[in-house]
């Protein structure tokens, strides 16, 4: 079973209160992951829900970037949350490192 | 005949008037033409419905804390308690069902209009922030109950449905200038019920600073105001410090009456910690339930937008323009925060009215018009524009609770500036057509 191919990565997109923008940032989430052909499960949160969970990685906006450190071994921080490339290109190494992400892509 | 009059009051009474049952099939409707699996299409619903549930229960948690508040704070002032012949609680129960076919209809021709402008002016924005769409349309079906009480379904969704659907394509279109200022693209728009304030912080920004040489990026904020944060957390500290003051100067018969209903052995002062826990629990499982049905509602909506109207881009929720200037959001919380506070003790003195402190659209509005301020105004702009929403929402919930005393009085203490703004245009108009055509 490897991580991202057979097992889903859990990935959490969080926001202040968990409606609008992380349910946003779920769908373009879910679009790179899907593009960079890793298997995940995605789901959104508020800041509060957070605590107590342990997802794999975590995409949050830089506001929220000293509450969501170190909550999961991969943080990644967006600015625009339409922005697929950009969330790829900073997936991408992460995942990689962590040999979630397949060698060939 | 007799047998379609069963059937339509079976429908009226099961169905369009049981909430939870009607998103359920909505969703449920959305998941099958999508054609997603059958796991998926189960859960889909079975959370819709779910979701609605919860934001009930958190509705009548909220109105209870909110009593609990007003009682104690207006008697610390000598003031009689805002009245109302109604609470949301019961207005959700009674015309739930209309505000769930506004906001499907709205949609529809939201998406009308946007095909139209699209193909006339090459402009237009999908709006997709989905709590507001649920706020909107239930202030929408307020004001029109308040002035027509025995408006039937087809009217006030036909009629609610034009007029939020109008909002939806307007606002991201007149703040849209000002929103390519703040992100520099044009990939997606500004849909928040802020944008009233966000707009005059962009449009006062430059006569109070210098975007470039007072940007609010360069100020560093203590590291001890990051708890604010957490809506939940500054919602509760915010509340119970102000209610444990109020507790001290208020009659102390009124304030042992209050805790005597929670418990009678409970100790008045430290009863004020429960009603604070009370009042920011009910908040939090009313966004639980809002959440859970939107989770399901978006999605959708996007999808159908996406095949309606291909390429359109969409209007977003206010923390999309946080990341462009994360310290002007603090600034214009905290700004916003001082002038709501002052203006609570001022009217409280004089005697106009008793007010809570909102602490979500405290945060939310005033750390967007925060940003849109700093755009044009640096920092000072940001303290402006945070200022304008704490000035919207005292003076919008002082003046707005007896507008809708008889609907849904509390959605004054949950608003943003816009629904403010959309009561104060949409009640006298419907006035005046009453008194034209007689109601």
């Amino acid at each position: 079973m490897v991580r991202g191919i057979d097992d889903p990565l859990q990935v959490l997109t969080v926001c202040g209160v968990g409606m609008g923008s992380s349910l946003i940032l779920k769908m373009t989430a879910q679009r790179a992951l899907e593009r960079l052909g890793v298997k995940a499960h995605v789901e959104h949160t508020d800041l509060p829900g957070l605590r107590g969970m342990t997802p794999d990685v975590i995409i949050a906006q830089p506001l929220h970037a000293s509450e969501v450190r170190g909550l999961a071994p991969i943080v990644v921080e967006v600015t625009n949350f339409l922005d697929e490339e950009a969330l790829m290109s900073a997936l991408a190494p992460r995942l990689r490192e962590a040999g979630w992400l397949p060698d060939d892509r | 005949m007799d047998a379609l009059r069963a059937l339509l009051e079976f429908v009226a009474n099961n169905i369009l008037g049981q909430v939870p049952i009607l998103i359920g099939l909505i969703v449920l409707v959305g998941l099958l033409l999508q054609r997603k699996s059958f796991r998926e299409t189960i859960e889909g619903t079975v959370r819709a419905a779910l979701g609605v549930q919860i934001l009930f229960i958190g509705v009548g948690v909220f109105v209870a804390g909110l009593v609990a508040f007003q009682t104690i704070v207006s008697s610390a002032f000598r003031l009689t308690p805002p009245t109302s012949t109604n609470t949301l609680a019961d207005f959700l129960a009674q015309r739930g069902g209309d505000i769930t076919l506004i906001i499907t209809v709205g949609f529809f021709f939201h998406l009308i209009l946007v095909a139209v402008l699209r193909r006339l002016f090459n402009v237009g924005f999908v709006y997709l922030t989905g709590h507001l769409m649920f706020w909107i349309s239930v202030v929408v079906a307020a004001v029109f109950v308040e002035v027509f009480p025995a408006v039937d379904t087809l009217t006030i969704v036909l009629v609610g449905g034009l007029v939020v659907a109008v909002y939806w394509t307007i606002q991201p279109l007149y703040i849209d200038r000002f929103m390519r200022r703040v992100t520099g693209h044009d990939q997606f728009g500004y849909g928040h019920t802020s944008s009233s304030a966000a707009w005059l912080a962009g449009a006062l920004g430059r006569f109070v600073g210098d975007p470039e040489k007072h940007d609010s990026e360069k100020i560093k904020l203590p590291d001890s105001l990051a708890f604010f944060k957490d809506i939940n957390v500054s919602t509760f500290v915010v509340i119970t410090v102000i209610m444990l003051l109020a507790a001290i100067f208020a009659d102390p018969k009124v304030v042992a009456d209050e805790a005597a209903k929670e418990n009678a052995n409970l100790n008045p002062y430290l009863w004020t910690l429960i009603a604070g826990l009370k009042f920011a629990g009910g908040i939090a499982i009313l966004l639980f339930g809002v959440r859970m049905f939107l989770a399901e509602m978006v999605p959708a909506f996007k999808g159908i937008s996406d095949r309606l109207i291909p390429g359109a881009r969409p209007a977003l929720d206010v923390p999309v323009v946080f990341p462009y200037a994360p310290t002007a959001v603090m600034i214009g919380f905290l700004s916003g925060t001082v002038v709501f506070l002052i203006l609570m003790g001022i009217f409280g003195a004089a005697g106009i009215a008793t007010i809570v402190p909102p602490m979500i659209m405290l945060f939310f509005p005033g750390g967007g018009a925060g940003v849109f301020g700093n755009a044009f105004g640096g920092w000072r702009g940001a303290v402006l524009g945070g200022a304008i929403n704490g000035l919207f929402l005292a003076v919008g919930q002082a003046i707005t609770w007896g507008m809708l005393s008889n609907t849904a009085p509390e959605l004054a203490t949950l608003a943003d500036p816009d629904w403010y703004i959309i009561t104060w245009i949409l009640l006298p108009v419907l006035l005046a057509v009453k008194a034209v055509v007689g109601g």
